[in-house]
Formats: structure tokens, sequence, C-alpha cells
């Protein structure tokens, strides 16, 4: 069928655009990582080098994972504030099952996952079905599972993880330490299915208004679970690479987590009221946010000015985040090319 | 006579894109001025410019010669101009009378004010502005659509010491006469009124001059009683308009029957009985407020009816959700009246909004890009007439005409053969009217078949092979093709019985 | 309509902490001597002034978490300053609230004027204030003067000074509700477009409810030092969670637009005193967490049961 389109559409000469929002804003953050490790060897000259990148590929590697949960679940309107708890059942759980043996791992990890996955399913129906604000329902399911945690262990989490995670946490192929190749094959994995694959697309659907992605035909309370649960289970595994990263578990192992994995969602580019998520960007969020606390660690820097600038490069990368910078950056953008 | 309010070269822009370029206008003491124009020529951005919403990028408007730039709400209330908006901007929870008042609701600025001291004075105000049905200690959320737009009319109305703007102040009024006796009162103390209108014949009854806009731009002023139709929209659309022709359409209530309703009752529906049948255009006339919106929203799945059935395709189904609606034989798609709320996914692309229903179906692992979608959605956008260019824009970033397409072409991909559409042009330009009528005709000649409710009498009459009348929840009439007529929808939608002789007498 | 009021004012909070209150002084009948009952206020006044300023925040459909850096910061502040005596005290109090009322304004800034969401925003300022704490003071520790720690911490003419100064805070609400003001503020709550087209300047209304969430917190940290008559560069991490959960205790909606600071108040009150009762009843401190869990999404879920009741009334 052939139709003349109105006055207004021919009047309307605007281009789409080359360069998404999301896009700039995953450049910008990439830049400033890259900047900040090289630049770093101005300020000590044992930074800045190849080690240095290694190291903070693999320390984030464990905020990535958690980050994409957590970004999952910020897509859908939510909040999870289990993620400290959720890394420590998956700590506890894989210490105590394992015992220090390689016996059964084919069956335990994918047991800690599924059952982390299952209490944040359970997070998931109390804020679709039963209305809970999201904040409440994780943080309340935080307090229970870290409970349970501080209960079943009596306070001191007991057993080993499996050596054979000891050692996948200490080798390297060809120089990179495998954390990182599996950091790199999750990013691939995680990427495709948030941006790629039509549960990345429902679930922004259901981010984006949920009226219209019910009548649309979306199962948007089962999409929301998911996110939950998925989001639950990326902690735990966290967690189970984290005891093995450490040799055991602790109680507040996952405390350092929470407030970042937020943070590196946000600080990536997506909007924290849904609907507008690229895990690409978390990934950078994580990378910039672990590099810099490394480089002042590693530069002697106290704790209060460390906090002080993590804060500020947070704040930082929010002003510049705003949708009037993108819109002066995508003009500059088309104009050059 | 001087000016009350001149405009000269007012312009606009947000980002890239242009909303007003370069706007002239007049307006006298005491006159109703019209502004004419399809969507996207730039109304609502004069208005909010002139309400002090928004700021201008270049031109000035001068009040009594005085050059005013206001820059909030409260700003142009100081220079006497009061706005009543399109989109109701009353706060749900509160009072009528808070809702009046605000944003100083208590008269002293530390100290709270009574609250009967409160409703008093803004029960004066309603019995200025002659609204005696309407208490002002009721909640507003607890009013009808009709109420909440007369209480957006009265603060305007009383805030209104120069200019009075509105915005589609009819569109849910069930009649005008209201509104056009406190108009007069307005004028006749010398305030302008600045009146914005898709309906031509109201503002032909209210408006003395009407300034045409076209692509932000003003085409000039009229006096609209030397003008006829055809001329407006001639400045309004830069070429003659398509004429409106009846299409003769036979009632084909031969086609098989896709879907039936045997004494559906809910809140609002007391026993619908009703058949749709492939191939027709099935229209549903009636007041605002009749039953009709739950009626279309059961089809859609979003609503249960408390007893009856509903046959889809010969089977007695249960709509229990709009997933449910789609998948049940033939399938039936609907599309609802709100674009913003219901329908559009504002920050994804235009191509992923018409194909989500492909991916809604399947599972999870099913893979999907830019250009996957934009070849899935370009058959349903070529039939809506949607531009393909705009196939990649963000779809909170086109116009409503455009987002309206988006929706339907969305609703002819779900691929179901039933389309339930709730005021399907509801606040779109006259070009997309066009585009979503041949759709529809086309839709329907490959087999379909459409049941449409419409705000706009003359749409009716212009597409239904059949047409349907609710009036209090109750199908009153059925009128045959060849028996539609304004007249005849108007009467019937006023309720059965003698409410029709006086309705008709009103409407001829 | 009575259900609603009920539902909208304090009453049901305050109906759930008198059953608390008759539980705990039933399994623990010392609870009920004056001494008792004003050291359990002492204990609840931080986090019931905390839960109080977050409200004024979510009433107008924004989110706070800077509540937890603020505290950390103000008491970090008190603990290291050595002023003695009541004019010590109120100097104090005094640089308490400039210092809260300053990092409100920061994040009234940035939310209201640079338009950066509020989850964000406030999360990056908490943790900058608990850098400057950690900068302030290094370690646990400073100095309280003795005033505040007996006076503050006492009773005036018999009536325990944290009672007087929580009544105070609800005054100051059922007064502020009612101007415009306040009227304005749940306004932006229910609906910022709705608000901003009535002529109501939204951002300006944000603003200020960052300002009092400022000052409220700052009261909290100061009344906390009083307490615990010592400081630390941590003292508001857990109060993070709980200031919400005593919100959301009260029945306030998160989103904003209903809600009531006076719940707040007394749900943050109901918190502590369910620990309390948990700790008297015997339950093994490792499970109160889950016990708290648990009643924090049945005190939601009742809510939202008054409010469906309260809607289908409305319906009918």
């Amino acid at each position: 069928m052939n139709q003349s389109y109105s006055t207004a559409d021919k009047q309307d000469t605007r281009q789409a655009q080359r360069f998404s929002s999301t896009s700039i804003a995953v450049l910008t953050i990439y830049s400033l990582v890259v900047l900040m490790i090289f630049g770093s060897r101005l300020v000590s000259p044992s930074l800045g080098g190849l080690s240095q990148l290694m190291t903070v590929l693999y320390l984030s590697s464990f905020l990535v994972i958690c980050a994409f949960g957590q970004g999952l679940v910020i897509m859908v309107r939510g909040l999870d504030l289990s993620v400290a708890s959720m890394i420590t059942l998956g700590g506890v759980l894989s210490t105590t099952f394992m015992q220090g043996t390689n016996e059964g791992l084919y069956f335990i990890i994918p047991g800690i996952l599924l059952i982390s996955a299952l209490v944040g399913g359970i997070s998931g129906f109390g804020i679709t079905r039963l209305s809970i604000p999201p904040f409440i329902m994780t943080m309340a399911m935080g307090l229970i599972v870290y409970s349970v945690c501080l209960g079943f262990t009596e306070g001191t989490p007991r057993g080993f993880p499996a050596p054979i995670l000891n050692a996948f946490m200490q080798s390297k192929v060809f120089g990179v330490a495998l954390p990182i190749l599996l950091m790199l094959i999750l990013i691939v994995i995680f990427t495709t299915l948030q941006s790629y694959s039509a549960f990345g697309r429902k679930l922004n659907a259901v981010g984006n208004n949920p009226d219209a992605a019910n009548i649309a035909g979306i199962t948007v309370k089962r999409m929301t679970i998911s996110a939950y649960a998925i989001s639950a289970a990326c902690s735990a595994l966290a967690g189970v690479l984290l005891a093995a990263y450490a040799n055991g578990a602790t109680l507040r192992m996952g405390d350092d987590y929470l407030l970042p994995s937020i943070a590196a969602v946000v600080v990536g580019g997506s909007s924290i009221l849904g609907g507008r998520g690229n895990f690409l960007g978390t990934v950078g969020g994580a990378l910039l946010l672990t590099t810099l606390s490394s480089m002042l660690s590693a530069l002697g820097v106290g704790q209060g000015w460390k906090t002080v600038l993590e804060g500020v490069v947070i704040l930082v990368a929010l002003l510049m985040l705003r949708e009037q910078v993108f819109a002066s950056l995508q003009s500059m953008f088309k104009r050059s090319s | 006579m001087p000016e009350r309010i001149n405009i000269t070269n007012l312009s606009k822009r947000y980002g890239a894109t242009v909303a007003l370029s370069g706007v002239d206008m007049g307006i006298l003491p005491g006159e109703v001025h019209a502004i004419l124009g399809e969507n996207g020529a730039g109304k609502s951005t004069l208005v909010k410019i002139l309400s002090g919403v928004v700021s201008s990028n270049a031109g000035t408007i001068s009040l009594d010669e005085a050059c005013i730039r206001p820059s909030s709400i409260i700003e142009a209330r100081r220079c006497g101009i009061a706005t009543a908006f399109q989109e109701l901007s009353l706060i749900p929870n509160m009072t009528v009378a808070e809702n009046i008042l605000l944003p100083r609701a208590s008269s002293g600025r530390f100290w709270p004010e009574s609250k009967a001291s409160i409703f008093e004075r803004a029960r004066e105000v309603l019995i200025e502005w002659e609204v005696n049905d309407i208490s002002s200690q009721s909640i507003v959320a607890d009013l009808t659509l009709a109420q909440r737009q007369r209480i957006e009319l009265v603060r305007a109305l009383s805030h209104a010491r120069c200019l009075l703007i509105l915005d589609e102040p009819t569109a849910a009024l069930p009649d005008t006469s209201w509104l056009f006796r406190q108009i007069h009162h307005l004028t006749s103390r010398g305030v302008s009124v600045l009146y914005i209108s898709h309906r031509l014949n109201e503002v032909r009854e209210i408006c003395q001059r009407a300034t045409v806009l076209r692509n932000g731009a003003s085409m000039g002023t009229v006096d609209l009683a030397g003008v006829d139709d055809e001329d407006i929209f001639t400045m309004m659309v830069g070429h003659g308009s398509s004429k409106k022709k009846r299409v003769s359409q036979e009632s084909s209530t031969n086609g098989e029957v896709l879907l039936e309703t045997y004494q559906l009752r809910s809140k609002m529906l007391k026993g619908i009985n009703l058949q749709l049948h492939a191939g027709e255009i099935l229209g549903v006339a009636g007041l605002e407020g009749q039953g009709q919106q739950e009626l279309f929203r059961l089809f859609g799945g979003l609503h249960k009816p408390t007893s009856g059935e509903i046959r889809v395709g010969d089977k007695v189904t249960s709509l229990s959700s709009p997933r449910k609606a789609l998948q049940v034989k033939p399938g039936i798609a609907f599309v609802p009246e709100e674009r913003k709320t219901e329908g559009i996914f504002a920050s994804l692309s235009a191509a992923a909004n018409i194909s989500i229903p492909h991916f809604a179906m399947t599972g999870w692992a099913k893979l999907v890009n830019g250009r996957i979608e934009r070849h899935l959605a370009a058959e349903a956008a070529d039939q809506v007439g949607l531009a393909p260019r705009y196939l990649g824009f963000e779809v909170g970033h086109l116009s409503g005409g455009n987002q309206q397409k988006v929706l339907l072409a969305r609703a002819l991909m779900t691929g179901a053969k039933i389309l339930v559409l709730f005021d399907p042009t509801r606040g779109v330009d006259v070009g997309t009217k066009q585009s979503i009528y041949s759709m529809m005709r086309h839709f329907v000649d490959q087999g379909g078949a459409i049941i449409f409710y419409s705000s706009e009498l003359s749409e009716l009459v212009q597409l239904s092979s059949r047409c349907l009348v609710v009036y209090d929840g109750l199908i009153t009439d059925d009128v045959a093709a060849n028996e539609i007529s304004e007249e005849r929808l108007l009467a019937s939608a006023h309720g059965p019985g003698n409410a029709r002789k006086d309705s008709l007498q009103e409407a001829v | 309509m009575t259900i609603k009021r009920i539902a909208d004012s304090g009453l049901m909070i305050m109906v759930i902490y008198i059953l608390i209150f008759a539980m705990y002084g039933a399994v623990q009948p010392s609870a009920l001597s004056a001494y008792s009952i004003q050291g359990l206020f002492n204990n609840s006044l931080p986090l019931m002034l905390a839960a109080a300023g977050a409200t004024f925040v979510i009433l107008q459909g924004g989110f706070d978490l800077s509540v937890a850096g603020t505290i950390s910061l103000v008491n970090a502040i008190v603990a290291v300053l050595q002023f003695d005596g009541a004019l010590g005290a109120i100097g104090m109090l005094a640089i308490a609230l400039t210092v809260g009322i300053l990092v409100g304004a920061i994040n009234g800034f940035v939310v209201a004027y640079l338009k950066v969401q509020a989850i964000a925003a406030t999360l990056a300022t908490m943790i900058i204030c608990q850098g400057v704490a950690l900068l302030i003071l290094r370690a646990p520790g400073g100095y309280v003067s003795d005033f505040m720690t007996y006076e503050l911490t006492g009773s005036m003419s018999g009536i325990p000074v944290a009672i007087i100064i929580a009544t105070l805070v609800a005054l100051l609400w059922f007064v502020f509700r009612r101007t415009n003001a306040g009227r304005n503020l749940l306004a932006v709550g229910q609906d910022a477009k709705a608000a901003e087209l009535s002529g109501i300047n939204v951002a300006r209304t944000q603003f200020f409810s960052f300002i009092w969430a400022g000052a409220l917190y700052a009261l909290a940290a100061y009344f906390l030092a009083a307490l615990t008559s010592t400081g630390s560069p941590s003292a508001g991490e857990p109060f993070l969670l709980l200031t919400f959960a005593a919100v959301a205790l009260g029945g306030t909606a998160f989103g904003g637009g209903r809600g009531s600071v006076t719940a707040s108040l007394l749900g943050a009150a109901t918190l502590v005193l369910m620990q309390k009762l948990l700790f008297s009843v015997g339950v093994s401190s490792f499970y109160t967490g889950m016990i708290q869990g648990m009643i924090m999404v049945l005190a939601v879920l009742f809510s939202g049961a008054v409010q469906f009741v309260v809607d289908r009334r409305n319906i009918i």
C-alpha cells in the first residue's frame, strides 16, 4: 500500500540519532577508565601498567556479575537491596556444602544458584503479586537471608571452597587470569541477553511502560519476577567466586557490593527509574569504580579521602550523564559527521 | 483598537527540533480568538510559552503594549494570563477547594487557615462561575471527567484578568453552553480569550477571528465570518483537503461472526449483546461514560465481566488478560485511548515498539536487534502510512500522530483478526486520520473485523458499516449503514424515548 | 470516609505501637517503670527523627539515601567539637543543624535544579558525607559533654526530653501540613506535572523537602551522640535501612503524596520497641533480623490491605 505522508512528516527533517545517548555514555565511561589507568602512571610509576589493568579487571569481576542482576532489576523499575545478603548466602552455602573437597561440585554450584534464584523469585512474587514496594521487599528479604545465614553458621561460617575453585581463581591462560576470562564470557552472554534477545526486549518494554507491555501481551509479572531471580542468582555466583578467592566465607563479605552495584548501574548511564539500560555501560561503571578505588589504595590515600573521591566521581558522572549534556554532545557529533 | 496581546516572531526550539518558527498574531481586548492547526503545528507550544511553562528562544510577547516574558505559571498569572490545560492539571486526592486555590490554598503564608474558611472561599469562586452541582469539599478523584474539566476551567476563569487560554476545553464536556456563557461573561469585562479546539463548528460559534498555524509558523489571521471551512483547511494543511465523502459501504453482516457477547454485565454494563462479523467496521457511539470504555477494555482482556459470556470465533472464552485475548483464535488486539500511559514504550525505537508482539509471544532466547526489528516492522508501518525513516527514532520523540500510527502498526503485527480501537484518532492531525481510515478499510477488506469507538460523530458516520449506540450500559440503538447520520447517532446517544426528540431538535 | 482518615493519619500505627507495648509490658513488667520508659524513648528518638526527615522527601515523591551519610557526618562533628554546658549544647545544636541543612541543600540543588535522579544523587552525597566523616573522626570515640549526655537524655519536669522533642516534631508537621508549603509538598508527591501546571514551584518544593530532611537527620545525629555519649564515623550506617523500614511501617506511600511525618515517628518507635520485645522474649539475636524483615513485609501488606478496603469503599 502506498500512502502519502502528512505535511508535518515532510517538514520534519530530523534524522534518527546516529549516536544514542546510551552509546555516548558508554564511550565516555570507557575513555575515562582508560585515561585513569594510564594517567595514573604520572602519579606513581608503579601504576598504570598492564598488570594494574589486570588487577582492576580481576577485582571488578565480582562487581560486574552482581551489577548485571542489579541492572535488570533497575530496568524493571525496581531496586535490589538484598545483593549483600545474597552474596553472603552464596559464599556460606558454597563453603558449607563443598567442605574443601571437589566432590559434587557439578550439582552444588547449580544448586546454590537455584536456591538463590528461588529466594529472588520470592522477592519478585511479593513485589508483583502483593504489591510490596521493591525497596521494602528486597530489604526485608536481605534481612531475613542474612539472619538465616547468621543463625545457621552461629556467627562464624565454617568450611572451605572446593580446591578446584581456588585453583580456578589463581590460574592464568596466556597471562590472563581465568576469572577475567570468565567475566568476559559472562559479559558477552549478559549483553546478548539484555540487549539482543527477546527476553531483554520484553524486560525493556516492561520497564518502559508496564501497562503498555501488558496490553502488548507480555507477561509483566513473570518478567519482573525473573529479573529478581536472576539478580539473586548473580549475587550468589559472585558470592561463590568471592569465597573461592578469599578461601572462605564471612558474614559481611557482601557488604562492599550493595551500593557499588547500584552505583555501577547508574554511572553506566542506565536510568534509575527503569526502562533504559545498557549492560556495557554498567560494566564500564564497575570498572571505573574499581579502578578508582584500587588506584587510591595504591597511592596510599586514606580511607576518608578515598570515600569522598568515590562519591565525587559518582556525582560528577551523574551530572555529566544528564539529558541536556547528551543533547549538546549529540549535536556536536552531528556537526562533525 | 490597541491590541491586548501582540506576538511577534515567536520561536521555540527543543534541542534540534523546531517547535515554533515565527508566530505573529494579535488579540483584541474582549475578543475570543481561535488558534487552528494540525497536530504538531505548534499550538501546544504556543500555549506553553504564553502560560509560562516553557520560555521562547526568540520573539516578543507584549501585553497591553508592555513586553512580558513569563517564566512560570505564577508569573503569567501575575500578568493576568491564566490557562486551562488540555491534560487536566488537578491533584487527584485533594479537595476541589484546595485545587482551585493552589498554590496558595491558605491565605496566610506560614500559618494554616481553617478548612471551613478555605471551603467558603472556594465556594464563592464556584458560585461566581455558575458551578452549583460540585461541592468545594469533594475530593477531585471522586468527580467525573466532565466535572474535573469544569473545575480546571473555573480555576483558569478565576485567575484570568487579561487573557484566558483554553486548550481543548470541551474535550470532556457534554455540552458547551455553560462554558460559552462563562466566556461571554468574561469577554464582557474586556478579557480576551485564546481558544484552541479541533472542533471547527464550536470555533465558529464562539470565536470572532482565528489564526492558523502550520509547522510552527503563523499562516495568517482570518475573520471567521468571512471564510468557509475549505479555506481554513487549505491554510492548515497547505493544500485543499480531500473532500470528506461518505464512502458507501454495504452492511456486511453476512460475514462469519468473529466476536459475540451475550448478556455481558460488569460495573457499568447492564447486559450487552452484540455481534461482530468478519469484514465489518462496527462503530460505537455514546456520550462520555456510558460504559463503552469498560466494554472495550473487557474485549482487550483488561477487565473482567461479572456475568454473561463472550464468544470469540464460536467458542466461549474468558478474556482474562490481554495476552489471552491476543492468543484466542482469531485473536483480539486492543488499542487503548491513552497513548502515553498505556501505549508507547517511549525510549524504544518505533521499530521495536511495532515488533514487540512478535517477541512477546516467543521464548526468551530468540535473538533480536535493530535490523531484525526494522525488517519485521516495515510492512505494518507501511500499512498505517508511517514513514520508514521514523522506524529508527525513539518513539518518545515522535509526534502524537506518528505515535498513534506506531500503536496501530503494533496491533496489525499481532496478526489478530479483530481490532478493538478506542478513539483511535483522538488528538491526531488530519493527515494521520486519513492514514488510519484507509488502514481500517484495508484491514476489513482482508477479512478482519474492527470495533471502534469514536468521540467524533462524523468519523463514525464516515467509517462504520454499522453503528451501535450505548447509553447507560446498554446498547440502545443499532443503526445500519444506510441510516447512519450524525443526527440519528446524537439523538440515540442522549438516551432512548423522549430525550431523543429534544436533542434531535437541538442538534438540527 | 472514616477508614481513609484512619489509614492516612497515624492512628493505625499508634494502635500497633500500643499493642506491642502491652505485650512488652506483659513479658517484662519492669519495662513499665518511668526509668525504663525514658530509656526506651531515648533509644527510639534518633531513628524517629531520621524517619521523620526521610518522610519529607518521600512525600514529595523523592528518595533520600543520604540519611546514613548525614548522620555519620554530624555525629562525627559533634564528637570532635568540645563545647561544654547548656550554652555549648545549644551552639553544638546550631552547628549540627547548619551542617545538616547544608547537606540537604546540596541534595536538593542537585536533585531539584540539576535534575539528577534522587536515588543516584543521594547515593553519591551519602558516600561523600561518609568520607568526610572519616576525615573528621578517624575511629569511634571523641568527646560528648556531660550536659548533653545527661540532660538531653533526662527529663524536664517529669517528662522525658525525648518525648518532648518527638511531640514538637509531630506538632511541627501538624502545622506544616496545613500551610501552603505543606499542601504543595503533598500535591507534588501526588502528581508533579499537575502540580507544576497548577502554579506550584515544583523545584522549590522538592528543594525544601531535602532541607527539612537534612535538618532532621542532623537532629537525629545530635541526639544519637547524646545517647551514646560518643561519636562514630559510621554511626549512620544502621540507619539507612531502618529509616525506610520505619517510614514503611508508618504507612507512608513510597512514590509520594500519601502519608504523614507523625506516622513515621511512630513507625520508628514501633521498630525499636519490637527489637526490645524480641530480645525480652528470648529470641536468639541471630534471628531478630528475620523477624524484623517479616514484620516489615506484613506491615506494608496490612497497610496495603487497608488502602484496598478504602478504595473499594470509594468505588461503591
